[in-house]
């Protein structure tokens, strides 16, 4: 049968045989041989051993290595995916308790397969309360805009059918030992009666700006200013305080550094404006039972439908460019037509070609016995703190980005929460930043948590209303204040510490927009080194950034610098079966629409028209 | 894709009001036939050769269960990743039934259905419904697996047991309507209604006023 059509060929090379946009229709297309399924009766079903052929091998199962899966399998390319662990997401993998231990160990001894992650050190109070599999912990948790170009590409690829999404509203920035929420749309701007017509004026005008600053009217100013650090820009040119411009720059921007440019961080703000009442009144959304690693498992899933091979476990030991052969850790070799693609962090024993990772993030993460309520808006799990370069008794120079977790994301039992905490600052002093922040953390969901036995009387001043008449609390600045010199009686339970130094090529100032190093990607130059690994193409560790910004751009150039350009990146059809077209029918009387239902099943429709998709736009 | 059998709503009277929707899986070694099931169950057919295991996503489709409840399947197969034995933990996540297919022509593939029940029993939710399928019947002649020592395995394991030929479809339809019997449509009824809200990525709010199903 098919599967063997290519087993001794040499093929040719990628550029040569690329398929047109026609053969690459699922249904035309007879060039994906693994996609073909087993006939009944005819193949012993036998353990079977590694394939010996592929065109793409890609190790690591991490979101870009996953996406990156599955943009080459829709294209026809043969690809196996391995993963030196025996679960999925690599280094942006969602793990149990028993899973991160191992994982934290692994780090420590330098294992290979852990590389650009160091100094893990873990906290479980005894006796273990903990039932590992109720947990579902992030490596590198993210958020994302609803208005971004990774949310685009699950929309055309379908594959956020397998995930669950849900809202995120609350971007709370630390100030003056408490938490505050921005007004951050117009409506909120006008009806926030703790600012001043100057100010408010003010910050509308910033906000024009925000949307405009890319017009041609504005090219000279931006060519004098873009470059410019935009603290200094905004002191200049708008009349705002101090804690205004912070919640719009680290709170809003999520920028990673007060070094940023006006550029960037200008893009960063507009990105949070334009994903408000995407699908809501909120910008950002995170995916349910964990973030990045339930993503790679989808695209993994994606890309298996297309005709990826996989297989965990199998962690690789050296490649031979010049016979283009991988040697596996168990003696099996394949056959690479094309290219070997590898996460940095599985990177041969002996790699001598691995891209510097200059930039390094700390992270913290931490489960509490408390639900956090407190923090999130009503009917959600999940909110963001951010504190502010100098908001801390540390007297941090870069901010501390925190995402908090509930039980609702379904990532811990009730009446539990997990915190994300992360800053780019390096090594002793960004560890301290965060037990700073952590502890700030404590100090306020003691004093605020309604678990403590408190009542706080609002004002009118604490409520807004909106235009539709909802009533909305804006002060939770109050809530702490007023309990300022609470001394809390009860300490909080920490069921789980975890802080750990994660390396990555990715420049923090420029992680929003993914832009690849010139060192990683050079494999004409500095991948040559004789070694293990010469000729591998090495991915960049995730970046410093917490939103999914960025990883797409890298996917792109990894694409690119693979297949030649990516112009056909994720050009493929899909189509929804609606429920008209399905032979068994949806049930009679359009009860469907009744219930709520939707459809929900997406095959491959064999006579695909283009995909237009409502949600393809970029920023 | 064909207009072939019209309609399962062929009971007299009202249209169903409830319906409940389960995620179920399918398991077992390669070349057992899993897809096959599933497309002879979803589209009644059965081709020899067939292109992909699944489309983008997963199939569905809407059993009747009684006079005003329809239950419907979100079916997942494994992509192929059963082979290498490298099926993600999302696969399993939420699954409420499970089919774990062998092929009764051969010897060796009852046993490895026992593997995949230990996946399940670590992996899935412990309330998942489990049937075990014996698939190819119409291959009689070449049995090697006999009816006794699957039946024996499953009563064992407390796994429902079943016979089918997807080539024929002889029992397939019926299977599924036996596990739909099974789940637990009046806890999921009550469930669904509390359940958190989660946003359809496919409705964006400005462009379509509709709300997701909370």
């Amino acid at each position: 049968m098919a599967a063997s059509v290519d087993t001794t060929l040499r093929r040719p090379s990628m550029a040569e045989r690329r398929p047109s946009m026609a053969e690459r229709r699922p249904s035309m297309n007879t060039r994906r041989p693994s996609v073909i399924p087993h006939l009944a009766g005819i193949e012993d079903p036998v353990f079977p051993s590694t394939p010996e052929d592929c065109d793409v091998l890609i190790c690591g199962t991490g979101l870009v290595e996953s996406i990156l899966s599955a943009a080459l399998s829709w294209a026809g390319t043969n690809v196996l995916h391995v993963d030196s662990n025996p679960y999925y997401g690599d280094t942006t993998a969602t793990m149990t308790i028993e899973q991160i231990k191992a994982w934290c160990h692994n780090v420590n001894l330098n294992t290979p397969g852990f590389h650009g992650f160091a100094k893990a050190l873990m906290y479980i109070p005894r006796p273990a309360k903990l039932n590992s599999r109720d947990y579902s912990i992030d490596l590198t948790p993210r958020l994302l805009f609803a208005k971004s170009d990774l949310l685009s590409l699950m929309v055309k690829s379908r594959v956020y059918r397998y995930l669950e999404f849900q809202s995120i509203s609350n971007f709370h920035t630390f100030e003056n030992d408490t938490f505050g929420k921005m007004s951050s749309s117009k409506e909120e701007i006008f009806t926030d009666q703790s600012l001043s017509l100057a100010t408010k004026r003010s910050l509308m005008k910033l906000m024009k700006f925000v949307f405009e600053y890319d017009s041609e009217g504005n090219k000279q100013l931006m060519a004098e200013f873009g470059p410019t650090p935009f603290l200094k820009f905004v002191n200049d040119k708008y009349k705002l305080s101090d804690a205004q411009v912070n919640e719009l720059c680290f709170t809003l921007g999520l920028a990673p550094t007060p070094d940023i440019s006006t550029l960037a961080a200008l893009a960063r703000i507009r990105r949070y404006l334009i994903s408000f009442n995407v699908y809501g009144s909120f910008p950002a959304l995170y995916s349910k039972f964990g973030g990045p690693g339930e993503l790679s498992q989808g695209f993994c899933r994606s890309a298996a439908v297309a005709g990826a091979t996989y297989k965990l476990d199998s962690p690789i030991k050296s490649y031979d460019p010049s016979t283009q052969k991988v040697t596996f850790r168990d003696g099996t070799k394949v056959n690479v037509a094309e290219k070997v693609v590898c996460s940095a962090s599985q990177a041969p024993e002996g790699a001598k070609n691995v891209p510097e990772r200059k930039h390094q993030v700390n992270r913290l993460i931490t489960i509490v016995e408390r639900s956090c309520k407190e923090w999130f808006n009503e009917g959600e799990s999940a909110s963001v703190v951010v504190f502010p370069p100098k908001s801390l008794d540390s007297m941090n120079n870069y901010p501390v980005q925190v995402i908090i977790m509930g039980a609702g994301s379904g990532c811990c039992p009730a009446g539990q929460c997990i915190w994300y905490l992360s800053t780019i600052e390096k090594d002793q002093r960004g560890r301290k930043d965060l037990e700073s922040a952590l502890k700030k953390m404590e100090d306020s969901i003691l004093r605020e948590s309604e678990d403590g036995g408190f009542d706080v009387d609002l004002t009118e001043d604490d409520v807004i209303v909106r235009p539709d008449g909802s009533l909305s609390v804006i002060n939770s600045v109050k809530l702490g204040k007023s309990f300022k010199e609470f001394a809390p009686k009860e300490k909080l339970t920490y069921l789980f510490k975890l802080m750990f130094t994660q390396f990555t090529s990715i420049d923090p100032l420029d992680s929003h927009t993914g832009a690849p190093s010139t060192t990683s990607f050079d494999d004409n130059g500095k991948n040559s080194i004789p070694g293990p690994d010469q000729g591998i193409l090495y991915s960049q560790m995730p970046s410093t950034e917490i939103s999914y910004d960025g990883v797409l751009a890298e996917v792109r150039a990894l694409y690119t610098k693979i297949v030649g350009s990516d112009d056909d990146f994720f050009d493929v059809d899909f189509e929804d079966d609606d429920e008209n077209s399905s032979p068994s029918g949806p049930p009679a009387g359009g009860v469907g629409a009744a219930a709520g239902l939707q459809d929900e099943s997406a095959i491959i429709d064999e006579d695909g028209e283009e995909f237009k998709d409502e949600m393809d736009f970029e920023l | 894709m064909s207009e072939t059998s019209s309609q399962s709503s062929a009971l007299n009277g009202p249209p169903p009001t409830r319906f409940v929707q389960f995620k179920l899986v399918l398991l077992g070694e390669s070349a057992v036939g899993k897809s096959s099931i599933v497309q002879r169950f979803v589209k009644d057919s059965f081709t020899e050769l067939r292109e992909s295991t699944i489309g983008a996503a997963f199939l569905t489709q809407t059993i009747q269960v009684d006079l005003n409840t329809t239950v419907k399947f979100e079916i997942w197969d494994t992509a192929g990743q059963e082979r290498y034995r490298s099926l993600a933990s999302m696969y399993y996540r939420n699954a409420q039934a499970a089919l774990v297919v062998f092929d009764i022509t051969q010897e060796s593939s009852l046993d490895k259905a026992k593997y995949w029940v230990k996946e399940l029993h670590k992996q899935a939710n412990s309330d998942i419904v489990i049937a075990l399928v014996a698939n190819k019947l119409d291959l009689e002649a070449e049995r090697k697996i006999s009816t006794e020592e699957a039946q024996t395995f499953a009563n064992e394991l407390n796994l429902l047991y079943f016979e089918v030929s997807a080539k024929t479809g002889e029992n397939v339809k019926d299977t599924f309507r036996e596990v739909a019997l099974k789940l637990p449509i009046e806890d999921k009824l009550k469930q669904s209604s509390s359940r958190r809200k989660t946003v359809d990525l496919n409705r964006r709010q400005n462009t379509n006023e509709q709300q997701c199903a909370c």
